[in-house]
């Protein structure tokens, strides 16, 4: 163990900064308003209610979001890998960095800006005969934020599906032609399975993200979509009366839990991906 | 395999979807923080409103302060652990590893009610924790910038050939180190620093303010303002990121050592 010396630092670090706050949470979940030791404040999420109601609009968020930046990112890295090289390669690479990492305040004013009741894109679109405020679309409702998430979500897979797509090897094409393969047999019987494990575990990713993402949401829908982390938030900052001081604690604790689990899932998946490249 | 003339309609409704996507909702908040007063006309009103608001630039200069300081605690912490971990302590490098993605795991939310459960008082009255919190958020990002780095260069022999003329460590790693692995050190701290610019989530749920908290609030009093400074930020960061990426890269002119 001595011999781990310099790596104290960045143990005493991750301990005190990351594992601590964690365990804090976790233990201080399972204490009831006087410091007794309770399982009560997880009761709200698991019997139905608001709380168990944000759990569920969250992972619907997640699931529709990841499912939309999956297909369409899967779609825009292989048009990449294929057409984009050089400088302008470098370039969109650059773009799609920005764009899956722009989850924050700007996006949900940007998005405002353009979709808004008297957004520009919003006042375009009437002026050409689609009123998109007709029906019961807002963009601070479910689907404008499934919108804005697309935003980062797509750029995203762009950025963790590329590599995947651009280590399938030309020699694998010449194999299939040589045993008589079409382009359509090449893809349904090399090419898609190859990438169902990278592609799995990108979703996986997705989804992570779209269910921890606290800033876009919190700026855009100041709480019209009950989504788990802006409950926290409201928690929090002490809006929301509620008889139990720590349930905070137990809500923050459950999407440690959920994350756990999809990160398992998107581990499992890059073991899986990672059989074909060696 | 016969060659289907699919290039065209692939690159076209790749390029349909993308301006869908991404250039409409660009263009519309654009042309919106031009708007003038009223609504009519185009002015830089909305951009000279928001320079003349109280706490624009305390708020601003708050966020880069703590985003300098984040990106060099990081490279203090992280440079001589990466350089250590390739060189002697490779069994220890699936943990670290671990430990580095953690953060992309847990939930900021949940790290922040944590850090509310967790952090001492002397820490929690002082705006400078955030600046830890910065430097673990990074740390994903940190982890693949350096280590990618790293394994492009002949590390044994630097090192060697470095310590057997008489240089010390911390001169080893300043002068002979840190240079080979310039790429990986300036994105390291360009992600470090991007990230802690435009971090909310931690921030606001420790009450302070920093210039994306200040945006929301101002943006509630004056909407046509905080869209005209998310434009400017986005546009600044994509202007900025790319022109990082057409740099040339130095790394390419450097000498080979065969390990």
């Amino acid at each position: 163990m001595t011999d781990a010396l310099p790596l104290l630092p960045f143990f005493l670090f991750t301990g005190f900064f990351l594992i601590w706050p964690v365990v804090a949470v976790t233990l201080r979940s399972f204490k009831g308003n006087s410091n007794e030791w309770t399982l009560a404040n997880y009761r709200p999420i698991l019997h139905s209610g608001p709380y168990a109601h944000a759990f569920f609009v969250s992972l619907k968020l997640s699931l529709v979001t990841g499912v939309i930046g999956a297909l369409l990112g899967a779609f825009f890295a292989y048009v990449i890998v294929k057409y984009a090289h050089g400088k302008f390669g470098a370039v969109i690479d650059s773009i799609s960095a920005v764009f899956a990492n722009s989850g924050g305040v700007p996006l949900a004013f940007m998005f405002v800006a353009a979709f808004g009741t008297e957004g520009i894109v919003t006042k375009i679109l009437k002026d050409l005969g689609w009123d998109i405020y007709a029906g019961h679309f807002t963009i601070f409702s479910f689907t404008g934020v499934v919108m804005v998430y697309s935003f980062f979500q797509v750029p995203l897979m762009v950025l963790v599906f590329k590599p995947a797509i651009a280590g399938l090897r030309q020699e694998w094409v010449e194999a299939s032609i040589n045993l008589g393969a079409n382009p359509f047999t090449y893809w349904r019987r090399v090419g898609i399975p190859i990438l169902v494990p990278s592609f799995v575990g990108a979703f996986f990713l997705l989804f992570a993200g779209g269910f921890s993402a606290y800033a876009t949401a919190r700026a855009l829908t100041v709480g019209t979509v009950p989504l788990v982390p802006i409950i926290i938030g409201t928690l929090v900052d002490g809006n929301v009366v509620s008889d139990q001081t720590n349930l905070g604690d137990a809500l923050a604790v459950g999407m440690i839990v959920v994350a756990t689990i999809v990160m398992a899932g998107y581990i499992w998946a890059q073991r899986q991906a990672a059989k074909w490249r060696s | 395999m016969k060659k289907f003339p699919l290039k065209w309609p692939l690159v076209g409704s790749a390029a349909f979807f993308a301006s869908l996507m991404f250039i409409v909702p660009l263009y519309g908040a654009t042309v919106y923080s031009f708007k003038g007063n009223g609504g009519k006309g185009h002015s830089w009103a909305n951009y000279q409103w928001l320079i003349h608001q109280d706490g624009f630039y305390p708020a601003l200069f708050t966020s880069l302060k703590l985003a300098v300081l984040a990106a060099a605690l990081n490279l203090v912490l992280m440079v001589p652990t990466m350089v250590f971990l390739n060189l002697k302590g490779k069994r220890y490098k699936s943990l670290v590893d671990f430990l580095c993605i953690l953060p992309l795991i847990i939930p900021v939310v949940s790290l922040a009610i944590g850090a509310q459960v967790a952090m001492p008082k002397f820490l929690q009255n002082t705006q400078y924790e955030l600046v830890f919190f910065f430097v673990i958020i990074a740390l994903p990002y940190t982890y693949r910038a350096l280590d990618t780095s790293l394994q492009t260069v002949a590390l044994k022999t630097l090192v060697e050939a470095s310590r057997s003329l008489g240089a010390s460590w911390a001169s080893t790693i300043i002068r002979v180190i840190v240079p080979a692995i310039r790429s990986g050190i300036t994105g390291a701290l360009f992600l470090t620093f991007a990230l802690s610019i435009g971090e909310y989530t931690i921030t606001s749920l420790l009450h302070w303010e920093t210039f994306p908290t200040w945006t929301v609030v101002a943006g509630q009093q004056n909407i046509l303002g905080a869209i005209a400074i998310s434009v400017f930020s986005f546009v600044g960061a994509i202007a900025l990121l790319s022109i990082i990426a057409l740099l040339p890269k130095r790394n390419a002119e450097r000498v080979e050592v065969e390990e």
